[in-house]
């Protein structure tokens, strides 16, 4: 854990693009927010590993949007029904179903289906706000945390000699 | 340097995280497979679904399942169906294309209602006025109590007494009434006198015509006063014979109001079941819903199970796990297909299997409804038994009809009831039974016949009343039952009818006859004794009036003989006497 964190540091500290951050954000997003077995998810990951993204992120970003995705289930249940009881889609919806990969997409779940919306609706404002905090942090506020009392406790600890090892 | 926006080693984490995930997959997947099927039986059931072992097999695709126990929701302790072995060949090609096919299910070793090692844990509540319903079926609900002969004869209004003060005011009257006209009757006196002034006026010298016509005269006004107590006799004797007539009535009644009291009082012993409250239900219900389990087995099972499968409304849904909705069209296969199944159902020893085609909940797309048969012929519980039957699900229900016929069924050493107010066992009997259900849009319509025959019943019963129930049910012979189906297949209810009933009301009312029978003669004896005493002084006044009435009978005769008499014939004679010389 302590790990992850420092990782996650190191990246908000790094020369890493802000972009490249917020991507790792929306991609954890994506896959936190859906149901994890899912064909898409697979996608995702594949994304995630073959590009430059920040792992760290990624694994942080999932976690925070599994906690929102849980306290959301009912209401992304509700949306996916609406939307796939939808008139004006069934015959999108029929010719989906009637292929092998839309059958393996399971769009036709009301949760995955919900959420995948809410998440691709969610993709550029969740990217465009981490960009803007993490952009917002290295300008601003990395300096000022450094001089606080508790970051130079923190500096003495065990902590940051994880995160300095991982700095090489 | 920039680097490259590609992680290339990132793919190769990729590949063996999707390798890893294969893996787990191959090497737990009769795990996954059976916490998925327990979990996805177990939400369609409504309680907890346990799968012992699941095996699969690649070349050709096909699983097994074994150890299947499906909790009974409404009697978590008990497995609704047991299933020893399952096994099905499942067609890949399908799979890809996310439909199961299964072309052969058999399964071997399926029993209903069994007992659980622990109770399994309920999912979905059964409905609480069902539950209700089944909790007031009770041996404690009999509201009938066996009446004591000195309870029933406080309430009962006893004649005898009535009758008795009846008949002396009859016999005052009567009595009253005969003696005032009795003395209005002529004298033996008055009737001798009579007879003497008849004699004078007939008899002796005759003086002339004038003396004729005063004798004539004389003679008329006699019979005036004869005719007038003629009358009197005549109005006697109709009083008289009204009497007698009014006193052999309350003779009659007097005689007869000791037996009509205790036939009153017997007839408060008689019972026409109504207060048994069904003692067919109580006593039969038990074992008939167990019976039911396997006859409605398909509705009662399957039919609920693949209603679920397709209908969210029946089942809670679990949250996060959200809803699959089916887009198939209306010329697309169904996504879940049985071809063909055996299931070989275990009934105390004997297998009966049961062919089915076509299982599946989506009808529609099938154009075939579920059917299924099953027959079993000189097995060794039974002479034959064949059931066979269609089902499919429809937008608004389940549509289906099932027959059956089962004859020559031995029950040996059945236990039926065995509650603290009574236990009852058939020893031995032979069931015949046939019926038909009917289903339509879940509401179930369906009659059954049970006739045992050859019947050996063991009961004992713990109350007055239990215990005349069972000395009433260990004579029984034979027994007919007619089971009336109804209700929503998820909850069928079971209506008993039959002449139980009614033969225990007869049964009852004997055997309540026979413990009153000393009491009853006894009450019998002073009612009796009661009515003597009157009964002597009615037939003494019976006895007088038949003896007045012969001597009124006399006493009108001889004034009618003197009523005869005439004074012209005599006058003649005298006269023509004179006239030719005599004296």
């Amino acid at each position: 854990m302590l790990t992850i964190l420092a990782k996650l540091l190191k990246a908000l500290n790094s020369e890493t693009s802000a972009w490249a951050l917020a991507l790792a954000v929306v991609l954890g997003m994506f896959i936190g927010i859906t149901p994890l077995w899912r064909i898409h998810n697979l996608i995702i990951i594949l994304a995630a590993l073959i590009f430059r993204v920040n792992l760290s992120l990624f694994i942080v970003s999932f976690g925070v949007f599994s906690g929102i995705a849980y306290l959301l289930d009912p209401w992304l249940h509700s949306l996916g029904l609406s939307l796939l009881e939808a008139s004006s889609w069934q015959g999108i919806y029929e010719a989906m179903y009637a292929t092998a990969l839309g059958r393996l997409s399971m769009f036709n779940h009301t949760i995955t289906m919900g959420s995948f919306v809410i998440a691709l609706i969610a993709a550029p404002i969740v990217a465009a706000i981490s960009y803007w905090v993490i952009a917002n942090y290295r300008k601003r506020i990395q300096a000022k945390i450094m001089k606080l009392r508790v970051v130079q406790v923190i500096r003495g600890s065990r902590f940051w000699q994880i995160y300095t090892d991982l700095r090489g | 340097m920039k680097r490259s926006i590609i992680r290339w080693p990132g793919l190769a984490v990729f590949a063996g995280f999707v390798l890893l995930l294969v893996a787990i997959s191959w090497l737990f997947l009769d795990t996954i497979i059976k916490v998925t099927l327990e979990h996805t039986m177990g939400r369609l059931n409504g309680a907890e679904v346990n799968i012992e072992r699941v095996e699969h097999r690649w070349v050709p695709l096909s699983l097994t399942v074994a150890g299947v126990q499906v909790t009974d929701p409404n009697a978590p302790q008990n497995n609704r169906v047991q299933i020893g072995e399952a096994s099905a060949d499942i067609s890949p090609t399908e799979l890809v294309l996310g439909r199961t096919l299964i072309e052969q299910l058999t399964m071997t070793g399926v029993r209903v209602n069994q007992p659980r090692e622990s109770e399994g844990e309920v999912y979905v509540l059964p409905d609480k006025e069902d539950m209700q319903g089944w909790a007031n079926q009770s041996w404690d609900k009999l509201t009938m109590s066996l009446p004591s002969v000195d309870e029933i004869v406080s309430q009962v209004d006893l004649r005898t007494e009535k009758v008795i003060e009846e008949a002396k005011t009859a016999y005052e009257q009567q009595e009253q009434e005969v003696k005032a006209a009795q003395e209005a009757l002529p004298s033996e006196e008055k009737i001798k006198e009579y007879e003497q002034k008849i004699k004078q006026i007939t008899e002796g010298k005759v003086e002339g015509l004038g003396d004729i016509a005063a004798r004539k005269k004389a003679l008329d006004e006699l019979k005036e006063s004869i005719r007038a107590d003629k009358e009197a006799v005549s109005n006697f004797r109709d009083e008289v014979k009204q009497a007698k007539d009014v006193v052999q009535q309350q003779i009659s009644e007097l005689k007869n109001a000791p037996g009509n009291d205790i036939d009153r009082i017997k007839s408060f012993f008689s019972m026409d079941g109504s207060g048994l409250q069904n003692v067919t239900g109580l006593l039969l219900g038990d074992k008939a819903r167990e019976w039911s389990k396997y006859v409605l087995l398909a509705y009662e099972q399957l039919g609920p199970m693949l209603a679920r499968s397709d209908n969210s409304a029946t089942v809670e849904p679990v949250r996060g796990e959200g809803q699959r909705i089916s887009f198939a069209d209306d010329n697309a296969p169904p996504e879940f297909l049985i071809k063909k199944a055996r299931t070989e159902f275990m009934v105390g020893g004997t297998v009966i299997d049961v062919d089915w085609q076509n299982i599946t909940h989506q009808h529609n797309l099938l154009g075939q409804p579920t059917t299924y048969q099953a027959r079993a012929d000189n097995s060794d519980l039974w002479s034959a038994f064949n059931l066979n039957g269609e089902m499919s699900l429809t937008n608004l229900g389940i549509d289906a009809r099932q027959q059956w016929q089962l004859k020559g069924a031995q029950l040996q050493n059945l236990g039926l009831s065995d509650s603290s107010e009574l236990s009852a066992r058939i020893l031995s009997s032979l069931l015949d039974s046939d019926g038909t259900v009917l289903v339509r849009e879940n509401k179930l319509d369906g009659k059954a016949m049970v006739r045992m025959l050859n019947l050996d019943l063991e009961a004992e019963g713990s109350s007055k009343l239990t215990s005349a129930i069972a000395g009433a049910l260990k004579q029984l012979q034979r027994l007919d039952i007619t089971t009336n189906i109804g209700g929503d297949i998820q909850s069928p209810s079971l209506n008993f009818e039959s002449d139980l009933d009614n033969q225990l009301g007869d049964l009852l009312t004997q055997s309540a006859m026979g413990e009153a029978d000393e009491k009853l003669a006894k009450i019998k004896a002073d009612l009796t004794a009661k009515v003597s005493d009157q009964l002597g002084g009615q037939q003494g006044l019976l006895e007088n009036l038949t003896q007045w009435d012969n001597e009124s009978g006399d006493k009108s005769e001889q004034l009618e003989a003197l009523l005869k008499a005439k004074i012209e014939d005599s006058l003649k004679d005298k006269l023509k006497g004179r006239i030719f010389g005599g004296s």
